[in-house]
């Protein structure tokens, strides 16, 4: 089912932007925020992985509902995980569209990967404190 | 000890009325924060030593060979980036401005993901904005567009807008209406008068549609206008200008939206509109505490306020081909020093793949997601912790951050400088 990925800030994001490592900004940079009703279509569960696919990649995230949420529309904390399927294209201003990438959503068995396990495949290495 | 009139450097809010108690070296407790203060203040993860990696090991290093590192790497490139700046202290910025130049780097700010467009907006049509403080005594109309600073700004609208008792408005809550425009309902549209709820990418529409009322022309407008009934609209703008004193305030909902700065030229035009009925402000939403002050130095020193490429050895600026997600974009730089900012979390993945095909160099007091693709990092003390430093208000006001506790970090300002002067010997 085709979605519009939206992304921006949260209270929990901000919290624990210092703690990238940590479980608490995993799971909220992770979590997809859907219209219930959207969640019932496809059959998901609440904190079910998902998998989030764009012209640019796929991550898998775990979704929660949230009533606010327009239908056909979700939303994630901007972090690592939206950003990984987000297009560099510019359109000539600087800036990607991290507030309109289209995007496709279907249940998962997969698990949520940890930040640094994302930098790794895009060829980073891993730093353990 | 408890000292008072401590400045927090989260956010753009810059609130300078925390007051913070240490033992020690040690922040123990905060009064006046917001989380996001709290959190800030008593955090403990930080990196202890600079970090090198080798191949594919970590080894802790000595400060004095992680500089000699980070200044071999600039100097062998050829076209490096210098990227972020908006977490650290306007010295550090300036040294950054300095040492870009002697390298021919292109370097740039946090506001190229975030108000670059506002940017490029106020130097097509200007900024009628005013100070966070007329807008606390003065206004009776908030509106605020495509952002939400319950989540972002936790304090903005206990100090400045929606909570705040000021000269002119002895009660805010019942004096003031606030109108929210977003394309979901956030919790600071569940507080809002008016709450707009706009389809996707179709603020530019609105926008006109508003102005188009403004101007005494909302007939030719169609019943409904980017999903918003024209009633309310007429609503809306009626409000808008009926107020004493409106201020808008916009967020990254109409930077990075389809028609991105032209969203912000329209909003401004609207304020413009406004301004013919009674006195309308408009300012941005700044997200990093010092973002601004990054414009700010960038601009006194270059000319330009973000993504200036020293590559011709003048000053040239080009949004779309100078921008930082551009440049990473065409894999066109060969080395990238990050100064307070994780380009790692917050870069397009395509462009953390180039980060990790490069020497990136990151000068942070924390292990972030860019640790995770750089060959080396410096850790920090941290501004208005650890560090004192001037930083620039959303509203473009001055403030200097205090130190409230001393560790054995060095300052960016110490780090960067003992990198320049190494650089200014070998150019």
């Amino acid at each position: 089912m085709r979605f519009l990925l939206n992304t921006g800030r949260t209270i929990t994001q901000g919290s624990n932007v210092e703690h990238k490592n940590s479980e608490a900004y995993r799971e909220e940079a992770s979590t997809c925020r859907m219209n219930p009703v959207d969640m019932m279509e496809l059959d998901i569960e609440e904190r079910a992985p998902i998998v989030v696919r764009s012209a640019h990649g796929e991550i898998v995230m775990q979704a929660i509902p949230d009533a606010g949420q327009a239908r056909g529309e979700v939303f994630v904390c901007l972090g690592p995980y939206a950003n990984h399927i987000v297009s560099p294209e510019t359109h000539c201003t600087g800036m990607p569209d991290f507030k309109a990438t289209v995007v496709d959503i279907e249940p998962t068995t997969e698990g949520v990967w940890p930040v640094w396990k994302l930098m790794e495949s895009v060829g980073g290495c891993r730093y353990e404190d | 000890m408890k000292i008072e009139d401590v400045v927090c450097t989260f956010c753009g809010c810059l609130c300078d009325d925390l007051v913070v108690e240490v033992e020690g070296d040690m922040v123990v407790n905060v009064e006046n924060g917001c989380t996001l203060a709290n959190k800030k203040f008593m955090g403990n993860n930080r990196l202890k030593t600079p970090i090198k990696r080798d191949g594919g090991n970590w080894k802790k290093v000595g400060l004095d060979e992680a500089i000699q590192t980070a200044a071999g790497i600039l100097l062998d490139a050829d076209r490096p980036l210098l990227y972020g700046w908006s977490g650290t202290h306007g010295e550090a910025q300036t040294i950054g401005v300095h040492m870009a130049e002697l390298l021919g780097a292109v370097i740039d700010n946090t506001s190229t993901v975030c108000h670059g467009p506002s940017i490029m907006a106020i130097q097509e049509v200007g900024h009628p904005g005013c100070t966070l403080g007329q807008v606390k005594n003065r206004a009776d109309v908030i509106v605020y567009w495509g952002a939400n600073p319950i989540e972002a700004h936790p304090r903005h609208m206990s100090r400045y807008t929606t909570y705040a008792d000021g000269f002119f408005l002895k009660e805010a809550f019942r004096e003031r209406k606030v109108i929210v425009v977003d394309i979901r309902k956030t919790e600071t549209a569940n507080i809002a008068d008016e709450f707009i709820m706009v389809e996707p990418g179709a603020d530019y529409a609105l926008l006109s549609a508003l102005r188009a009322i403004v101007r005494g022309k909302g007939d030719v407008l169609p019943r409904t206008v980017a999903g918003v009934e024209k009633e309310q609209l007429i609503r809306v703008a009626d409000i808008c200008m009926s107020a004493k004193f409106g201020a808008m305030f916009f967020g990254l909902g109409l930077t990075m939206s389809r028609g991105k700065y032209k969203n912000i030229r329209n909003a401004i035009e609207l304020t413009e509109e406004l301004n013919r009925h009674t006195k309308f402000t408009i300012s941005p939403m700044r997200g990093h505490w010092n973002v601004y002050g990054s414009n700010e130095v960038f601009t006194w020193i270059t000319g330009y306020p973000f993504a200036v490429d020293f590559a011709r050895g003048i000053a040239f600026y080009n949004p779309g081909e100078t921008t930082s997600v551009d440049i990473l974009k065409r894999g066109e730089c060969d080395a990238c020093l990050v100064v307070g900012s994780d380009p790692g979390a917050h870069f397009p993945g395509d462009c953390c793949r180039h980060l990790a095909d490069i020497p990136t160099i990151q000068i942070d007091p924390h292990v972030n997601a860019t640790t995770h693709l750089s060959r080396l990092q410096i850790p920090v003390a941290v501004t208005g912790i650890d560090a004192e430093g001037t930083a620039y208000r959303m509203d473009g006001v001055p403030i200097r951050t205090r130190k409230v506790i001393d560790t054995t970090y060095p300052s960016d300002s110490e780090v960067l400088d003992k990198i320049y002067q190494i650089i200014r010997k070998e150019t």
